[in-house]
């Protein structure tokens, strides 16, 4: 059966100081094995990007992380609409990306918001990090942004005491309500239209008995590198003194209820957890 | 006021089957340092696009992955082909996909084994133009990152120059490499009896933090006096100042292509290389 999705939107992005507003519209067909996109004359107009001022977006991450390298910033905010075998619905995003460095310390920062309060956090304990590479403690703490990045690997390898779940609201790349599931991934993954749908875990959460979490643990404020497994490198900070640590996800001890949405993988909700 | 204009037909074929088709075109115009960019349609670069695509088709191997591009600016229409067999690939163009299908062929379905510790510290010896690739991780990306050029030797003279580029309508340009072209001034050397020797490059990266240059090796064969053995893939990671060139032979030699990505942006790097013979500290 042929599906024929369509796509409109607007994007603007600052880009280590360059500024750049996208406007497309593209189909995307499906015809049995054979997937085929191309652009498409602008049926309707555009709606505005949103209205966020990246250059002021800009200064304040500069103003968070004084001190501090900016490697790589890039901010996006854009818009949305979308059909889909007659299905049609519409997305706001906003994207951060942030690579900060301290000698040869490189902490990675991946959100859905332009909310500072993260990044000043973790650009503060960058900047009193140790050069070198300690163990981590016994017991640890993850911040949302950890975790989110984690959850997209676990499918198939979360402890038993853990459930991995999608989390049901929205529609998926196929205009499918998104459903809750713990397996077999009945929704579809489609970041651009020029990319083939393929079944994916949309919107992972993790969910455990206990929730309660202990703030007194030193606590992994952000990764030092793209998770590649169950083995990561992070900045552990314990409040006074911060360093760089490789951790091993073997057991989990709780997972906080509250939870922030993050772009990993199809889509992440990070909750702070104990190691 | 700077435009750039480009349009792109991308085809992946496997084993002689088409299963994706895309199109895409553009235009990016720049005017005080903010750039407007749009899916425009210029009718003559898409019908430059097709054209090419139609002889890149004819070109489809069975038995292979194939993804051709075509693409189309103002200043002219390029064809790349992306070859794989057996997990290894090529990034070729029609001129030269014939040769190098068959230099795919040679290192594909061998029998390998592991490299052992011992024999990543043995001298490197770099066939079929292998070295430009890591002469593009070691010299060139340390350029774009305004870093100290790397330490050659004087019968060593290496050229990369930079340039604006840009993947896509997109993108914003970064300073990126034109090509990798390396070549040699009497650098005479007799290969060591125990070395290892590289065929093909899967990958490689430079670390900027840290000066380490990493090249992920897709076939190579451990050499002892006569005796040849094919090496699994491996990885080798060094500081680039622990590179030492030692020797060097022969004209350069095309190297089937590297794509390198960096902020998102895949780019056709042309690169060339003559035989070189590496040690590390």
């Amino acid at each position: 059966m042929k599906s024929i999705y369509r796509k409109w939107g607007t994007t603007l992005r600052w880009e280590n100081g360059a500024q750049i507003r996208v406007t497309e519209s593209g189909v995307a067909v499906e015809d049995g094995a054979l997937f085929e996109c191309y652009p498409e004359a602008e049926g309707e107009g555009h709606r505005n990007s949103d209205d966020a001022n990246l250059n002021t977006i800009a200064e304040a991450v500069r103003t968070a992380a004084h001190g501090l390298t900016i490697e790589r910033l890039i901010l996006t905010c854009g818009f949305a609409e979308h059909e889909c075998n007659g299905v049609r619905w519409s997305e706001q995003t906003r994207r951060l990306h942030l690579a900060l460095t301290r000698n040869h310390l490189r902490v990675l920062v991946d959100t859905a918001s332009f909310d500072m309060a993260e990044i000043e956090r973790i650009a503060d304990a960058l900047r009193r990090a140790a050069d070198t590479e300690q163990s981590p403690p016994p017991r640890l703490r993850l911040a949302p942004n950890v975790t989110a990045a984690l959850l997209p690997l676990l499918p198939g390898l979360a402890p038993p005491n853990v459930t991995l779940l999608q989390t049901a609201g929205g529609l998926d790349g196929r205009g499918m309500p998104i459903v809750e599931a713990a397996s077999g991934w009945p929704n579809w993954y489609r970041p651009s239209y020029r990319v083939r749908p393929v079944r994916a875990p949309l919107n992972l959460r993790l969910e455990c008995e206990v929730t309660v979490i202990d703030a007194g643990r030193p606590v992994a404020v952000a990764l030092l590198a793209p998770v590649r497994g169950l083995l990561f490198r992070a900045l552990v900070d314990d409040g006074v003194r911060a360093w760089p640590a490789a951790v091993r996800l073997t057991r989990i001890d709780a997972v906080a209820a509250e939870r922030i949405w993050y772009p990993y993988g199809a889509g992440s909700f990070g909750a702070e957890m104990m190691l | 006021m700077t435009r750039f204009t480009v349009a792109t037909r991308e085809e992946l074929w496997l084993d002689g089957r088409l299963v994706e088709r895309r199109l895409s075109h553009g235009q990016a115009v720049e005017q005080g340092g903010a750039i407007v960019a749009t899916d425009a349609r210029d009718d003559a670069l898409v019908a430059a696009c097709h054209g090419a695509m139609d002889e890149l088709r004819g070109l489809v191997l069975p038995g292979t992955r194939m993804r051709l591009i075509a693409e189309a600016t103002p200043d002219g229409v390029t064809r790349t082909i992306t070859v794989t067999i057996g997990g290894h690939s090529v990034v070729t163009s029609p001129a030269f996909l014939r040769e190098d299908v068959e230099l795919l062929r040679a290192v594909t379905g061998r029998k390998v084994r592991p490299v052992t510790a011992d024999e990543r510290s043995l001298p490197l010896l770099w066939k079929n133009g292998t070295a430009a690739v890591l002469l593009h991780e070691a010299a060139g990306h340390p350029l774009e990152h305004a870093h100290d050029a790397l330490d050659l030797p004087p019968w060593l003279i290496v050229d990369i120059p930079l340039e604006p580029r840009r993947a896509t309508f997109r993108d914003v340009p970064l300073l990126r490499m034109r090509h990798v072209h390396a070549r040699q001034v009497d650098a005479p050397f007799v290969p060591p009896d125990d070395r290892v020797e590289v065929l093909l490059i899967e990958g490689g990266a430079y670390e900027p933090l840290t000066g380490s240059v990493t090249v992920r090796v897709a076939a190579a064969d451990r050499v002892s006096g006569t005796d040849a053995q094919p090496l699994e893939p491996f990885e080798l990671t060094w500081s680039r100042d622990a590179l030492i060139f030692t020797g060097a032979a022969g004209d350069p030699v095309r190297y089937p292509g590297v794509v390198c990505s960096r902020e998102g942006q895949e780019l056709v790097v042309p690169s060339f290389a003559p035989l070189v013979l590496t040690e590390s500290r």
